[in-house]
């Protein structure tokens, strides 16, 4: 028996002097990619800070401009309310986020704990809605929209999104991994099974409702179709929404469009640099992207 | 053992009548914690996707009613060119999207998976464009491809290259095409997703297998081909699936770049765009409608076709 594990190392001792070369080579092979990845960040950001390149883009695009400086900043800000942009932002994806991890869990809780005639019919539904792609609904739910008098309002971004199947199933699994005792100890201690929810589920579901969280928010902060359909009223443009419509070079002014779009890119990036352990996390352990 | 005096169970009633009660008070509980988001899941969900299929099969007459019309709508829709191009571009485009990204993708994690130090930084940014919403990255490349002073053409001008595509301007089927600006600008957007999920599936297949090739003087290269590749399948499947259903729904990028009508020449317009583009601008509910529920139908079978080969495997493998 002992001699399996030596034979087994001894290939791996071998290569070891030409490992280095490989781990080289790998390494300089993906730190090329990685500089594929963020050229086109740099470049729009070192553009931004050119106001040459408002009258007459470069030809050759450079790393820094000659002429780095502000102004552009000061246009795009001028004419671009970006503080309410962000404040809509910020307002749906809270709303939906918040509204969308409270159903989910209140159903996830309901189906993995409770016991009521009609379970696995009414989770069925739940789970049928993860068949059914947006795109399919979205014109008569404009339409509804419409005949509920909620175009051009911030209830017309936030309510289609408040409970989905997606949320509830993954809430499902994780609730029903917590052990029935630590339910039943606080059912014994005459807890309701509201107060059990709110002080015993969501904390212990803590991991999963983040996941949700940082999905959720991916979505809603990207989504660009629903708003396109509901709100023409430009006060309630969302980041990505403006930036669809009015990102656009129009051959002048281009590096007042390049600090427009940074403005309405750059702060996502700070927050993901923040937050990318637990992003990554997220897409991994659901399997979902933004 | 505690036990409250208010807790469920007083000993002066314990009948039949009171056990009927609890049992009811006990359901109501968890009605009340489904029934909210039920009830927003009918009214925004199945309200508006039941609505789309009957939408589909009438028309409106000049009162203000409807008639049922049968499949009229959908020989209008299949009779329609702009309708068969914009399912070409969406199929064009998702093909040549995934069978780009994962070989791409698989290249990548498993160099990232044998590097020894720096990976996470690197996965840090190869992730980075796919937090960028779909329309930032359609903007940024709007602005990488622009024929004149452009990042790529810049970089392409400054090696030597004097005639210099047009790409987003070009609707022409051709490497240099809009088609193709649109396929690199998603392989760089959805590069880091694709490779993050392949470095989980690699990161799942067991050593011993990797320590059995080496006994049997396998190659790294022959031990990728013939370990690391086949033990991946479930994680292709999986990419496939939802790369294939996300390529048809395939919009907010096309919609910033070319507008509802897939500009230049209606190349870059996907199904969803042409959905978009009658419902909303023409008006057309019905022909919206009959495309919703052909794209409904399309997405269905590509998940079931992928759930059923995906489970039929892995049942297979426990039994």
């Amino acid at each position: 028996m002992t001699e399996g594990p030596k034979i087994a190392t001894r290939p791996v001792r071998h290569r070891l002097p030409h490992d280095w070369r490989s781990q080289a080579l790998i390494g300089v092979v993906l730190v090329l990619g990685a500089a594929v990845m963020l050229l086109p960040f740099w470049w729009m950001f070192a553009t931004s800070l050119s106001r040459k390149a408002d009258i007459s883009m470069p030809r050759t695009p450079s790393l820094w401009p000659p002429d780095p400086q502000l102004f552009n900043y000061q246009l795009a800000t001028d004419n671009l309310p970006i503080l309410q942009l962000y404040g809509n932002s910020l307002l749906v994806v809270g709303a939906t986020t918040l509204g969308y991890l409270f159903l989910c869990s209140l159903a996830g809780y309901a189906f993995a704990k409770g016991r009521f005639p009609g379970k696995t019919v009414l989770f069925l539904v739940f789970l049928a809605t993860l068949f059914i792609p947006f795109e399919t609904r979205m014109i008569p739910l404009y339409l509804f929209m419409g005949q509920l008098h909620l175009t051009n309002t911030y209830f017309a971004l936030i309510l289609p999104f408040l409970a989905g199947g997606f949320g509830t199933f993954l809430m499902r699994q994780t609730i029903a991994a917590i052990p029935d005792e630590l339910i039943e100890a606080a059912r014994i201690d005459g807890a309701s099974e509201f107060r059990i929810f709110l002080q015993i589920i969501l904390p212990l579901c803590r991991p999963s409702l983040a996941t949700l969280a940082i999905i959720n928010v991916i979505w809603r902060w990207n989504d660009v179709l629903w708003p396109l359909l509901v709100t023409s009223d430009r006060r309630l443009y969302t980041v990505t929404q403006a930036l669809a419509l009015d990102g656009h070079s129009q051959g002048t002014y281009t590096g007042v469009a390049l600090a427009t779009a940074v403005l309405a890119i750059f702060p996502v990036i700070v927050a993901y640099l923040f937050l990318q352990r637990y992003v990554i996390r997220s897409v991994v352990s659901s399997g979902v992207k933004g | 053992m505690r036990m409250k005096p208010e807790s469920a169970h007083p000993p002066s009633d314990s009948g039949f009548l009171f056990r009927v009660r609890h049992a009811f008070r006990g359901t109501l509980v968890w009605y009340g914690f489904v029934l909210p988001p039920l009830f927003l899941i009918l009214v925004f969900i199945g309200y508006p996707t039941a609505i789309t299929f009957q939408q589909s099969v009438v028309s409106e007459t000049p009162g203000g009613g409807a008639e049922f019309v049968g499949l009229y709508h959908f020989e209008r829709l299949l009779q329609s060119n702009v309708f068969w191009g914009a399912v070409g571009n969406t199929v064009l485009l998702g093909v040549c999207f995934l069978a780009i990204i994962i070989p791409l993708a698989t290249i990548f994690a498993s160099m990232l998976n044998r590097l020894r130090r720096g990976s996470t930084p690197l996965k840090v940014i190869y992730f980075l464009p796919q937090l960028t919403s779909s329309v930032a990255v359609a903007i940024i490349f709007n602005y990488v491809f622009q024929p004149d002073w452009g990042l790529l053409n810049g970089a392409l001008r400054a090696i030597g290259i004097q005639d210099l595509p047009l790409w987003l301007a070009d609707p022409r089927y051709s490497l240099t095409g809009s088609r193709a600006a649109v396929t690199i600008l998603a392989v760089w957007a959805g590069l880091g997703y694709y490779i993050i999920i392949t470095l989980a599936g690699l990161q799942s297949i067991p050593t011993d297998l990797y320590d059995a090739a080496a006994i049997d003087g396998a190659s790294p290269l022959q031990a990728w081909v013939y370990i690391t590749l086949p033990s991946l399948r479930p994680t292709f499947v999986f990419l496939i699936m939802t790369g294939a259903t996300d390529s048809l729904s395939r919009f907010s990028d096309l919609w910033t770049l070319g507008g509802p009508g897939g500009a230049p020449a209606r190349s870059l317009q996907s199904i969803v765009m042409f959905m978009f583009q009658q419902g909303f601008e023409s008006q057309d509910f019905s022909l919206s409608a009959a495309t919703a529920v052909v794209f409904f139908i399309i997405v269905l079978a590509i998940t079931i076709i992928a759930f059923w080969g995906f489970l039929r495997r892995e049942f297979r493998a426990v039994r």
